[in-house]
């Protein structure tokens, strides 16, 4: 099999969940998000404020990619890594950083939130993610997909794509 | 590997198009987009040059529903096909669940569809995954053009043990599409459900 995969649920999905919560109200941010290597969304918080996001699963699969191209860049020139990676526009802000090998931060901020802030905070938030992504990753086998799953999802191909 | 998250109650899997430059990759994502309800798809993102040529991936994220609680849901995937692009094809390949391999049935692009091929294993190979590990399922695109090579030739040089289901198709029209994606798709869920 190819990668472990993250498996966030109960306990680990609520302390996640509230490491993004506090770094939301510390920084002032509007989104974060926990994502894995992959692009997919694991955990999510928004800001109460904050207006409705764009779509969270194209917004995660591109920064999956930038990641993904910006750590194949520092490889190439040496690097073991680059650290974070940012973006600023005129009012908008992103931040994302890598939590251990296996999962992502993102925080989207406006010009509301200092950047300085965002990074302190986002820091801080990282290094407790990682403790819990750590001890959420499962080898595959352990996933609890039966026969019944995939006879299941079997018969929704063919409602969805025809037989 | 397959993404789980329990907490939204929500199993993800990856699936990626792989093939020579304008083979039909992209085209393929089109068509799913097109044909599939609102409800059960997401924006298609595409990052392409200016004259539409893919530069880094095509991505669709389609819904399949509900199955035993768990909200399943399939990434699609293309990667740039042309040769100069292999930096970029081997990030996209990174925690890949399932592959359609969309060959060109056009003579002068034989060539080409068993280079992609090899391409392919060499990338798998750096993350540690043989071919034959994970699925893999073959579609000969470009059925309609009047000069398109039999399908047994096609596969004879991109899989020469005759190993992978082929499928033939035309992506422009939508033939051949939805069987291919559900072929993949059902090779993804058995081996899942065979590790479990
Ligand atoms: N005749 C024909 N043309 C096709 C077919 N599928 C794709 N094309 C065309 O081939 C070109 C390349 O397709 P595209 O999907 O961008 O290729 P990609 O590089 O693999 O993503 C486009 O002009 C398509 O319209 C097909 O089945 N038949
Ligand atoms: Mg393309």
């Amino acid at each position: 099999m190819v990668e472990p995969a993250i498996a966030l649920f109960g306990g680990a999905y609520e302390k996640a969940s509230h490491v993004l919560e506090e770094l939301l109200r510390e920084s002032g941010a509007r989104y974060a998000l926990l994502l894995d290597r992959k692009g997919f969304v694991l955990a999510h918080k928004e800001a109460l404020w904050a207006p409705r996001p764009p779509a969270l699963d194209s917004l995660a699969t591109l920064i999956a990619g930038n990641a993904a191209a910006t750590q194949a860049l520092a490889k190439m020139l040496g690097e073991p890594r680059f650290n974070e990676l940012l973006h600023q526009g005129a009012t908008h802000g992103l931040y994302a950083e890598e939590v251990g090998e296996l999962a992502l931060l993102v925080v989207i901020f406006d010009n509301s939130a200092p950047v300085g802030r965002v990074k302190l905070f986002g820091k801080r938030a990282v290094q407790a993610l990682e403790v819990i992504t750590r001890d959420a990753v499962v080898q595959p086998g352990t996933l609890g997909i039966d026969h019944e799953y995939r006879d299941g999802a079997s018969a929704l191909l063919d409602e969805l794509f025809g037989n | 590997m397959s993404t789980i998250n329990f907490a939204a109650r929500e199993i993800n899997f990856k699936i990626v198009y792989y093939g020579p430059g304008m083979s039909g990759k992209t085209t393929n994502l089109r068509w799913v987009f097109q044909q599939v309800p609102q409800n059960r798809k997401g924006e298609m993102v595409s990052l392409a040059t200016e004259d539409e040529r893919t530069l880094f991936f095509d991505f669709l994220p389609v819904d399949l529903g509900e199955v035993k609680g768990f909200k399943t849901r399939f990434h699609l995937y293309t990667v740039p096909g042309q040769v100069f692009y292999n930096a970029s094809r081997k990030l996209i390949l990174r925690g890949v669940d399932g592959i359609v391999f969309v060959a060109d049935s056009a003579p002068n692009r034989l060539r080409a569809n068993a280079e992609s091929m090899r391409n392919l294993r060499e990338n798998l190979a750096e993350y540690g995954i043989k071919a034959e590990d994970i699925p893999i399922v073959l579609q000969a695109n470009k059925r309609d053009t009047p000069d398109a090579l039999p399908v047994e030739m096609i596969q004879a040089v991109i899989d020469p043990e005759m190993r992978l289901p082929i499928f033939e198709a035309v992506a422009t029209t939508g033939v051949g599409v939805f069987e291919t994606l559900k072929a993949v798709s059902r090779q993804v869920l058995s081996r899942v459900a065979a590790a479990s």
